[in-house]
């Protein structure tokens, strides 16, 4: 029996229920219950996950359409990267919400999405996955308005409807590909039956379109992008760091299974599919790192430079060669440490010291420089700078354009990668400089700071005296910080391990 | 020779007789007399329907000692019996319906006149039905419309002198063309006899001679009934008729006297002209573009109407539309369906007619439709009634229009162009009627607020308060509900008794 | 059971309705219990019928020839039927406490139980005609049902619905002669009656016929452009417009639609031409219509009624696609959605029973005052958006299987249109729940300190609803084989 490994879904999401369900409760033994949990699961699914292959049915949605789990190497990979930010950011957590209140329902819908997430990533065919990515979208909502104001709400109400749009678009392509495949079960390769799908190839194509675009919304990738810099100002630096690092990706995965695991990656090649894919996430690579550029909230920077940086990953999964496959799951792996990482610094800066803005950072790193060394990091990481761990994903990335037989975009798609590296070098860098090297104009930002209390909503009796002197986060920020940094930089530099384990992976697929 | 078979010229000359009686008798007293005389008409009619239905066929009468082609004859088959019932019956619950109002709204010396009339009438009605000879129907026509008219001017105010002024003029011509075409017919064959007519005509047809003048004579025929009969567009003297004679004469005009004219005129179609002359003829197509207008066009006046006796008489145009487009399919199922909707036009709107007295009485005799604004909770039984009469009217399950618009239906798929017209007119006809009658029930169950009520002259009436109106709309219900839910043997009689027409 | 019980099914309800008034009880649950009772006594007997299946027909009487009222039990009316007789006892029971603060309960009740027993006629009826009759009647006896509060408001919504409930029956006798002409029996028979000789080359009329006859029946459905009535009926009392207005009456016109198309018109001739193009394009625009116009509706019930408006056109276009599998789809849809849609209303009507407002806007921070209803409420809005796990999905996932594999191309608009009333149902549901459970930081929980959950009366029947759409949306396989094995007949 197998059913062991739907554990780590089920002990997270009733422990999340119990949660929201309790009356009240001490925060130091929410604390407890909240981590033991989550540690629990955590190495559970790693060991469900590293364990083999294996698959259960749990039960018949409809008559044909089971809900099945399967672990491959897909979900192995994905797993491990989401347990591990999990655990950090829970932990990190702990103490960063204390000043946002209503711990018990974060951590409640905290451990929900976790289980979900992984019972998404277990999922071993398109129904099931849908009905987990539905369930995400519904459950992670109440992480974005957690603060209850009335942006937070609009936030929420709009990553609500951008995921749903996204999800039914996958969802028309769903009923289609039930129509045109032998079985919607992950099978590498493809599903698709070669008869019907010739008949009904001008369908399958929007389908398979309508699905890619639906599920880049939860990727960020145009035209569904809008939700992600909404929802991350407002929402608590913890769900943030989740949001970009992790949940995002669920649409990445969607992506993939779609792609290479149901219709097949033969079907869409050199079709029209293929190149307004790989157009849509070219522009957004761009013109995310654009809107990050001239940001001047250092959250919603962060944010653009994640619906920048996730169609990085699609444009690897759009070039639909092993090489572009391996760039992105490595993209992948690498940008969720990285922006877990940098969200959790944007975190400490609010808690610490009520800035939300860029401009106010200046001198920063006097004050904290461990934290703003952690940041350099990811920084470096993200532009792709070596040795830190970018570097690799991208250089497979750009190399797999270059070999992928695609035309233009075999020589535009490295080219607006760089252009976008050199933004995000120009985004995320001046931080550390201004961080370190203040420069003279120090005092002029005074004025501004007040008005940042406010926006970021923080009112927890910051002033500015505070602005002088060490102040380091406190260990339990840090170290998960610390972590999730050198994650970034020891991936970069003995990246092999990883490389090998995905190219095996890519080549069973192609 | 049976003595039954008396029966039809015995109710004839009684109530043409006992119309001079009721003149010398006083009010009170030509009232027992008439309903009794009624009452001995209709149970004498049953016997004769018994008769008839039970030998199977149709017989002639012969008046006096003259035998055809020179005598005067009576034919009675089943069609005619049944009708004959049905009128009498009809008859004699609308006048029971109305004595109150016929008290309140005539003077005293009056009265007996009016019975007088409502004799008359009954006797010319019944000889419609029965004679076999079309000059004696001309002269019963003439007398229905002489005491047509007394029964709309007996109520004497203005409008109803004008209105029977109209009335009578509109009549006259339609008799003068009725009398035209029979002189034609009279001309062409030798004969006034229906019998001995057909079969000239069928050999003038045969022969193809005079095919115009037959037809110019079938026009002026159909048209002069029409006329009479108030068929769109000359039904302009309908609606003040019906509008503001006492409530007697409206149900029985709009339920009676203008059915014998059609009655009349299917047996002329079907016994003097033969029908499929008529059917050959083209005539028929104009009946039904006039019919189909008429439906649509009365129900629009109705809908513009705010008068409720006004709005019901214009409704009767929509249902006269409704008659002549069945004689316009051409087809006999088309013919019985126009008779069931005659016999179930009659029922439902002397039904109306009566309630919606009750309607009014219970608003302070306004008839304006803000006025009556909740009657059907201040008049139980009228309220009740006039909802079924409007159901009825609307074609719901259950009640009489329903069947026959099941009938006109039908008949209409039977026919290849006239199909699509027909069932689309049905259909817009039913919604504008429900849009009429239906806002009507809706207002007569519309609360008023009590404020309101006490300012108002209005009434609450009990069923014992108005004994013989409410008998009579039960009895309406009833013959309502029975004509809706079982219809078989109705339709069975009809189609026996036009078999027997040829 | 034999198939007798059928007419005292239909029978039984009418007559003891009508005895409301006349008895006079001593107390008001001296007559609750009379009414539960009759209710309870007709659903036993109707689950008596749809389990033994008897195979008979039973003629009431006739109207003309060989035409006459008489029921007969087949698969397409063991569904309807057991969807009422499901759905009344609990809403009657939820009724009893609703009704309170309305007054007139008798004449109320009364109607109230007549409507039952017209109801199961229309389920019950073999033949055209008798389905048209119960048809006709169902727009009259509910009629007093809409008036009931006797505002000028509920006036004018009655005469409303009276005008297009008739004129729609106008329209659809058309179609019933019709069937009548040109069948070779008025009797229902899976996969129509046309007697193709006899119609010879009047194809062509046959389908501008049928389209008049949709329209027709659709205008209970609430199909655009005849869906007005729907929204305006929302001032009936609650428990008449969760059952009549989002199950009865509305799905007697989807039952009739497929009636009509399926057993009398016959799929055969009519997939693939102008008139399921036609019917198809209205059922497609009415889906986003009725969502969008409950988008902008801040009346709660008013916003569940468009809402019902949209969701019975999912029905109907399942049935337009003419298929087998789209008839499952419209199925099953009738089914979920009569259970998703009375839960969502009796939520909207506790809200209204028990603190008297009806606006949206009035909702900020019930959720935590009123947790239970507003959990349900939440839970159907889910349900009603397709979420998967909930019975939505379910019925959805089924219409889109049919469409995508009608080979339609109107058919695949309507799979996107599908989705796109399920990501506006998500904004109209799911904007109400935010609100009432995250009214906004500076909420002050004291203007509604008088807000409670209400009695078990109330509550019973919702839970029952919930438990009923997770059971669905989970398990859903017997339902669906029962109704494939009737759409399977349709070959």
């Amino acid at each position: 029996m197998n059913g062991w490994i739907l554990l780590p879904v089920f002990l997270p999401v009733i422990a999340g229920i119990f949660l929201l369900l309790m009356l009240s409760c001490e925060r130091r033994r929410l604390h407890q219950a909240a981590g033991t949990v989550l540690v629990i699961s955590a190495l559970l699914a790693l060991l469900a996950a590293w364990t083999g292959e294996k698959s259960v049915t749990l039960f018949y949605l409809m008559k044909d359409i089971p809900v099945y789990f399967h672990i491959d190497g897909i979900s192995r990979i994905f797993v491990t990267f989401t347990s591990i930010v999990w655990v950090c950011v829970g932990i990190y957590a702990f103490v960063y919400m204390e000043h946002e209140g209503a711990e018990k329902r974060f951590f409640g819908f905290y451990l929900m999405v976790y289980g979900v997430l992984v019972a998404l990533e277990f999922s071993g065919n398109l129904v099931t996955m849908y009905f987990f990515y539905e369930l995400m979208t519904l459950t992670s909502a109440p992480m974005v308005l957690h603060n209850g104001s009335r942006e937070a709400i609009m936030a929420a109400l709009k990553y609500l409807f951008y995921s749903l749009c996204g999800a039914y678009m996958g969802l028309f392509g769903i009923y289609f590909l039930y129509q045109n495949c032998d079985t919607l079960t992950f099978t590498p390769g493809g599903t698709l039956n070669p008869a019907l799908a010739q008949d009904h190839r001008t369908i399958l194509l929007i389908a398979v379109f309508a699905m890619l675009v639906g599920f880049g919304a939860k990727a960020g990738m145009l035209p569904l992008h809008a939700w992600l810099p909404a929802a991350h100002p407002v929402a608590p630096s913890p769900a943030s760091a989740v949001f970009s690092g992790i949940v995002v990706k669920a649409g990445v995965l969607a992506a993939i299974r779609t792609v290479y695991y149901v219709v097949g990656p033969d079907f869409i090649r050199g079709t029209w599919v293929q190149t307004a894919w790989m157009v849509l996430a070219l522009v957004t690579v761009f013109m995310g790192s654009m809107m990050a550029y001239r940001e001047p909230v250092f959250k919603k920077r962060l944010a653009y430079s994640t619906v920048s940086q996730i169609s990085y990953i699609l444009f690897g999964l759009s070039l639909l060669t092993p090489m572009g496959m391996t760039g992105a799951l490595l993209h992948t792996v690498f940008h969720a440490f990285i922006k877990s990482a940098l969200f959790l610094t944007a975190g400490v800066f609010i808690f610490e010291c009520g800035k939300a803005r860029v401009s106010e950072l200046t001198g920063i790193g006097k004050r904290m420089p461990k934290t703003i060394w952690c940041y350099t990091f990811a920084s470096l990481a993200l532009i792709g700078i070596p040795p830190a761990c970018g570097f690799v994903s991208k250089w497979y990335l750009a190399e797999g354009a270059l070999h992928a037989d695609v035309g233009i975009f075999g020589w535009l798609g490295p080219v607006v990668l760089l252009v976008s590296a050199l933004l995000t070098a120009g985004y995320l860098l001046p931080v550390t400089m201004k961080g370190f090297f203040p420069g003279k104009g120090n005092g002029e930002n005074s004025g501004m700071k007040k008005a940042s209390v406010e926006i970021s909503g923080v009112q927890n009796g910051i002033t500015d005296d505070r602005d002088t002197g060490k102040k380091e986060p406190s260990l339990m920020m840090l170290i998960p910080l610390g972590i999730l940094a050198s994650l970034t930089i020891i991936l970069g530099v003995l990246p092999n391990p990883l490389i090998h384990y995905i190219s095996q992976l890519v080549s069973g697929l192609m | 020779m049976q003595f039954v078979q008396n029966f039809p010229f015995m109710t004839i000359i009684l109530s043409l007789f006992s119309g001079p009686l009721s003149s010398i008798l006083d009010g009170k007293k030509a009232k027992r007399v008439n309903l009794a005389v009624m009452s001995l008409i209709t149970v004498m009619s049953c016997a004769v329907l018994v008769f008839v239905i039970n030998s199977g066929s149709a017989y002639v009468y012969t008046m006096g000692h003259f035998p055809a082609p020179w005598g005067n004859e009576i034919r009675v088959g089943v069609l005619e019996a049944f009708m004959a019932v049905f009128f009498c019956v009809i008859m004699l619950l609308c006048v029971i319906g109305g004595v109150y109002e016929r008290e309140q709204e005539l003077e005293d010396t009056k009265q007996n006149l009016y019975y007088v009339m409502v004799n008359l009438l009954l006797s010319s009605l019944l000889a419609l039905i029965y004679t076999n000879d079309l000059f004696t129907a001309y002269v019963f026509v003439e007398i229905n419309t002489i005491s047509a008219c007394g029964l709309i001017m007996i109520r004497q105010n203005g409008r109803t002198l004008e209105a029977a002024t109209r009335y009578m003029i509109m009549s006259l011509m339609g008799s003068g063309l009725l009398l035209l075409g029979i002189c034609f017919l009279y001309d062409l064959t030798g004969h006034l006899l229906m019998s001995n007519i057909r079969e000239q005509v069928q050999l003038l047809h045969q022969a193809g001679e005079y095919n115009i003048p037959l037809l110019v004579s079938l026009a002026l025929i159909s048209v002069g009934l029409a006329i009479k009969s108030a068929l769109f567009p000359f039904h302009a003297w309908l609606p003040d008729a019906y509008g503001y004679s006492t409530l007697s004469s409206a149900a029985i005009l709009s339920s009676l006297v203008s059915k014998g004219y059609i009655f009349l005129l299917v047996k002329i179609f079907f016994r003097v002209i033969g029908f499929g002359i008529v059917r050959d003829s083209k005539v028929v197509n104009v009946l039904f573009v006039f019919g189909v207008a008429g439906m649509i066009m009365g129900s629009v006046n109705a809908i513009r109407e705010n008068n409720i006796r006004r709005m019901i008489a214009y409704s009767s145009v929509a249902q006269i539309g409704y008659i002549y487009m069945g004689f316009g399919l051409g087809t006999t199922a088309g013919v019985i369906a126009s008779l069931y909707h005659v016999l179930s036009h009659a029922a439902t709107k002397s039904l109306l007619f009566v309630a919606a007295s009750g309607i009014t009485d219970a608003s302070g005799d306004h008839t304006e439709f803000l006025e009556l604004t909740g009657a059907g909770y201040r008049n139980k039984l009228a309220g009740v009634a006039f909802t079924v009469g409007s159901l009825s009217m609307v074609g719901v399950p259950m009640f009489s229009g329903f069947i026959s618009k099941l009938l006109f239906a039908q008949a209409g798929m039977e026919s290849m162009h006239k199909m699509l017209p027909t069932l689309i007119a049905l259909a817009i006809s039913t919604i504008l009627n429900a849009v009429y009658f239906m806002k009507t029930v809706i207002r007569i169950y519309t609360p008023v607020p009590a404020k309101v009520l006490q300012k108002k002259e209005y009434r609450c009436i009990s069923m014992k308060e108005q004994p013989c109106k409410s008998t009579a709309l039960v009895f309406f219900i009833i013959l309502n509900m029975l004509l809706g839910l079982s219809s078989e043997p109705v339709i069975g009689l009809l189609r026996s008794g036009l078999a027997m027409f040829a | 059971m034999s198939a007798n019980i059928m007419v005292v099914v239909v029978l039984l309800p009418i007559v003891f309705g009508v005895l409301i008034p006349l008895i006079p009880f001593k107390t008001r649950r001296h007559m609750t219990w009379y009414v539960e009772g009759v209710v309870l006594l007709t659903s036993v007997l109707v689950w008596g019928l749809l389990i033994s299946q008897p195979d008979g027909s039973f003629v009431l009487f006739r109207f003309t020839g060989n035409l006459s009222v008489s029921f007969r039990l087949d698969g397409l009316g063991t569904v309807f039927a057991g969807i009422v007789s499901s759905l009344w006892p609990l809403a009657t029971l939820y009724s009893f406490e609703y009704m309170k603060h309305e007054g007139h309960e008798k004449f109320f009740f009364m109607f109230y139980v007549i409507t039952y027993g017209v109801t199961l006629g229309i389920a019950l009826a073999e033949d055209i005609l008798t389905m048209y009759f119960f048809y006709e009647m169902l727009s009259l006896v509910t009629l007093p049902l809409i008036m009931h509060t006797l505002t000028r408001e509920a006036i004018l919504a009655s005469r409303t619905y009276l005008y297009y409930s008739l004129g729609g029956a106008a329209f659809a006798f058309i179609g019933m002669i019709f069937i009548l002409t040109f069948g070779t029996t008025s009797v229902f028979v899976p996969g129509g009656v046309i007697d193709t000789t006899a119609l010879g080359d009047r194809q062509g009329l046959m389908l501008l016929i049928y389209v008049l006859c949709f329209c027709g029946f659709s205008v209970k459905a609430a199909m655009f452009p005849f869906s007005s009535w729907l929204p305006k009926a929302g001032v009936a009392p609650t428990p008449v417009t969760a059952l009549l207005h989002a199950v009865a009456v509305v799905k007697a016109g989807a039952f009739t639609v497929i009636r009509v198309t399926y057993y009398s018109f016959g799929t055969e001739l009519l997939r693939g031409t102008w008139a399921q193009t036609v019917v198809l394009g209205l059922t497609i625009f009415t889906i986003v219509y009725g969502c969008s116009r409950a988008l902008k509706e801040t009346h709660l019930k008013r916003r569940l009624a468009w809402s019902t408006v949209s969701n019975l056109s999912y029905i109907l276009f399942g049935a337009a696609l003419m298929t087998p599998l789209g008839l499952v789809g419209a199925l099953s849809h009738m089914v979920f959605h009569a259970v998703m849609k009375i839960c969502s209303f009796f939520c909207a009507g506790a809200v209204i029973y028990k603190t008297g407002r009806n606006y949206i806007h009035e909702l900020n921070g019930f959720g935590r005052k009123m947790p239970k209803v507003f959990t349900i409420f939440t839970i159907s809005g889910m349900a009603l958006m397709g979420v998967p796990g909930l019975c939505g999905f379910v019925s959805k996932w089924n219409l889109a299987k049919a469409a995508a594999a009608s080979e339609n191309p109107l058919g695949y608009l309507g799979v996107a249109a599908l989705l796109v009333s399920a990501l506006l149902t998500a904004i109209y549901m799911m904007t109400i729940s935010l609100r009432a459970f995250f009214p906004g930081r500076d909420f002050d929980y004291d203007m509604i300190s008088d807000v409670e959950d209400p009695n078990w009366m109330m509550i019973l029947p919702l839970v029952i609803f919930v438990i009923a759409m997770f059971v669905f949306g989970l398990h859903s396989e017997p339902v669906i084989t029962a109704l494939e094995s009737i759409a399977a007949a349709m070959n």
